[in-house]
């Protein structure tokens, strides 16, 4: 397999992310879910068509335009992304009209939203790629699909500049309906103060985040080392998989100099990452969800972080755990499980 | 490396049967599945038909046999029942570290989500109902049955409308050339939900009769629904426990059109381009093609399009081809995954099923299906395509072993 790296990335977060590689200045909220930053649309997207779009959408194609524009990409030869929950909130507003009208009332604008590729859909088109294209919706691995078939098409099977990506946004049913399952805190939290809760529930966010990958580095390359990503109810052995992973590298896990774990303030699910924390004594230890919330998709913004750290040389102080926040990071691990059953490993090398 | 990819079991339920032994019946003596809806409580019932699997819930749990039927929603046992069968005729054992998990699904647990959508807000949850919240997502049925066999490696879902579930044994085929898997569960469910019948009759393209594909007459499509999978297979695996091929994944494709959200090219660009491309990585001539189990919706705007892309890439030599859509009506997430299942039973038996009700050739792209089962024939490769909303357009080759 070809190396493959990524040559542009942009993210649509909580946080002033968009159309840069650094987070300078971030932000602290008081309650949660946390919502994006919509960026400005002028010069992306026409302002008549964005009128039409879904939140889900919107900040999809906006994500995945910068992402191309970042890495100087007109065309990308396939658009793959991930979603955990797809178009819900167009899901929403066909099921409120369906059963309130008692199925009398039709529409058929809603009916085409709420198709879950609809997003890769529009990004094709705003882009005019007849290329692959590709929707995954897996919960907590949907985003890693999308990166492992994006490393599949450059690394094995030739293709240059695969645009791959992820979207989610919280709709009030969805917050709703999922704090009932407990996933959620069901009270106001501090973002930055949230990995110091002694209850269960996470901080809820959303957001998007896009990459080009190319088996050629250009100039703002971060080479991507692998993926490892599985479904398995429980823990597992992370330091022996991100071995493994960092082995076919010719790296150790000594020179893993940061890792960023998946903390969301529950505090069942984030022993898990305190296991992972010990392993690695000598590296920098970061979160991100405090800055993104967590939802299906948060481990993108994850591997933007990552993405970040090695371009910019630094990370948010607020966000070190363990260990230094500048000087600039070689290899980095991202570890990230979803409700302890959805396992993604990612790591990510300076060219 | 000799990297082909087998095919080496099959499992679905559907509209006409509830396995492969009795699709395969039906598919040969030409029994539709399409009828008056009477399972589903929908407004719509008595406007449209649709090919619903004759099994109530509880039926279908006793046949599919969950450990616990608590919170399974009609997709996912549909995807039960067809995994577990696929799983038992390929004779593999899904606990393997190197087996991989690929469903797809359109409207997952939609089935069980709408009637409780409303009380979902309420205080306090009657346990018929709390069982099926956070039930909704399509990754949700492919979780449920990974963890209900064991299935601990590669998980994912791929949810791109209609050509899903042939996305999903592309994705699985490219898994195993590549070397990451040895073993692909490959394939998708859907059940039939209010929210499709009422979407597709919003678009108005529901046929209030039985569905005639590629007919001067048609006006729509029926729905349907169903699970299918099929057990992808590396040849080093294959041979290493002596077990049999069906048949072979040879090619595949997926392209985008980037013409419409909904609709097609009227001339079948998409459609050409994801058939051409299969064709390229089978490393085939169309002339080499026996059978083609086209998308054929019934729809105008599909068979139209679909009509001119086959008159495009074959000229005026076009295979036999045919819409099995007219025995299980379209099956959205399921329907490529179901066409790949008959696409290997027409190279096991030699044969090409019908394209039911077929009477007159459409004015825009006169081709003439396969009207009746045609018997041995010599079935050596087979092209399948699946068409969905967003311009998603996908061609799989299968071939004898």
């Amino acid at each position: 397999m070809k190396p493959v790296y990524i040559t542009g990335a942009s993210a649509i977060s909580p946080q002033p992310t968009f159309d840069r590689d650094d987070l300078e200045k971030v932000v602290a909220y008081d309650t949660h879910p946390l919502n994006v930053i919509v960026p400005d649309i002028t010069g992306y997207v026409d302002p008549n068509r964005v009128r039409r779009m879904t939140r889900h959408t919107r900040i999809g194609l906006m994500a995945a335009l910068n992402a191309l524009k970042r890495a100087d990409v007109k065309e990308p030869s396939a658009v793959i992304m991930g979603t955990g929950d797809g178009c819900k909130d167009s899901v929403a507003r066909f099921l409120d009209n369906m059963i309130d009208h008692d199925e009398t009332v039709a529409n058929p604008t809603a009916f085409i939203g709420s198709t879950h590729n609809s997003l890769a859909g529009q990004i094709a088109m705003a882009v005019n790629s007849k290329a692959y294209n590709y929707t995954y919706l897996q919960r907590g691995l949907s985003f890693s699909s999308a990166l492992m078939d994006g490393l599949m098409h450059v690394g094995s099977e030739d293709a240059r500049n695969v645009l791959v990506g992820a979207a989610d946004v919280i709709t009030p049913d969805f917050y709703i309906t999922h704090r009932r399952t407990g996933l959620w805190k069901n009270h106001a939290v501090k973002n930055l103060e949230v990995l110091n809760s002694t209850d269960n529930g996470a901080l809820a966010g959303e957001g998007s985040a896009f990459f080009v990958l190319d088996s050629e580095p250009g100039k703002n390359a971060v080479e991507i080392l692998g993926v490892d990503a599985f479904f398995k109810p429980g823990e597992v052995h992370v330091k022996d998989r991100a071995e493994k992973l960092f082995a076919k590298n010719n790296r150790t896990l000594n020179d893993v100099d940061l890792v960023l774990l998946g903390y969301n303030g529950d505090h069942t699910q984030d022993r898990a990452y305190d296991t992972v924390r010990a392993q690695f004594p000598n590296a920098t230890i970061a979160c991100y969800k405090p800055l993104f919330g967590e939802f299906y998709t948060a481990n993108a913004l994850g591997v933007w972080m990552g993405y970040s750290a090695i371009r910019s040389g630094s990370i948010p102080k607020e966000i070190a755990m363990q260990g230094r926040s500048s000087g600039g990071f070689k290899n980095v691990l991202i570890y990230d499980h979803y409700q302890l059953k959805d396992h993604v490993l990612v790591g990510l090398g300076a060219v | 490396m000799n990297n082909t990819v087998h095919i080496s079991g099959l499992g679905i339920i559907s509209a006409i049967g509830n396995d492969v032994a009795t699709n395969l019946d039906a598919l040969l003596n030409e029994r539709t599945g399409i009828a008056p809806i009477t399972r589903l409580q929908t407004r719509h019932s008595e406007l449209y038909p649709a090919a619903e699997v004759k099994l109530s819930d509880e039926d279908l749990g006793i046949l599919a046999n969950p450990r616990s039927m608590h919170g399974w929603t009609r997709t996912a046992l549909l995807g039960l029942k067809a995994v577990k069968e696929a799983l038992a005729h390929a004779g593999v054992d899904p606990q393997q570290p190197r087996v991989g998990f690929i469903s797809a699904s359109t409207a997952g647990g939609m089935d069980k989500s709408e009637p409780i959508y409303k009380q979902l807000f309420d205080d306090e949850l009657p346990d018929d109902v709390a069982q099926y919240v956070g039930t909704h997502d399509p990754g949700e049925h492919a979780e449920r049955i990974a963890a209900e066999l064991g299935i601990t490696g590669f998980l994912t879902n791929i949810s791109t409308a209609c050509s899903s579930s042939a996305n999903a044994i592309m994705l699985g085929s490219r898994m195993i050339k590549s070397g990451q898997l040895d073993v692909v569960i490959a394939g998708g469910a859907d059940a039939l939900s209010r929210f499709t019948v009422n979407g597709f009759h919003s678009l108005m393209i529901l046929d209030k009769e039985p569905c005639r594909p590629f007919d001067a007459s048609r006006t729509g499509l029926n729905l349907g629904e169903a699970a299918a999978y099929v057990i992808l297979e590396s040849d080093v695996h294959l041979k290493a426990r002596n077990a049999k091929s069906l048949a072979r994944v040879t090619g595949y494709a997926n392209r985008n059109e980037a013409f419409h959200v909904t609709a097609s090219s009227p001339e079948g660009d998409g459609a050409l381009h994801a058939m051409e491309d299969a064709l390229n990585v089978a490393q085939l001539k169309p002339e080499a093609i026996s059978y083609i189990n086209v998308h054929g919706t019934g729809t105008s705007n599909n068979d139209g399009s679909e009509g001119r892309a086959l008159q495009r890439l074959f000229g005026n030599s076009i295979p036999s081809f045919s819409s099995t859509k007219t025995f299980t009506g379209h099956t959205l997430g399921a329907a490529g995954a179901v066409e790949a299942v008959y696409a290997t039973l027409a190279i096991q038996h030699n044969v090409c099923f019908a394209n039911l009700r077929f009477t007159d050739p459409m004015p825009e792209a006169a081709v003439t299906p396969v009207w009746h089962t045609l018997r041995d024939q010599r079935i050596e490769h087979v092209l399948s395509n699946s068409f969905g909303f967003g311009g998603n357009n996908s061609s799989l080759v299968i071939s004898a072993p």
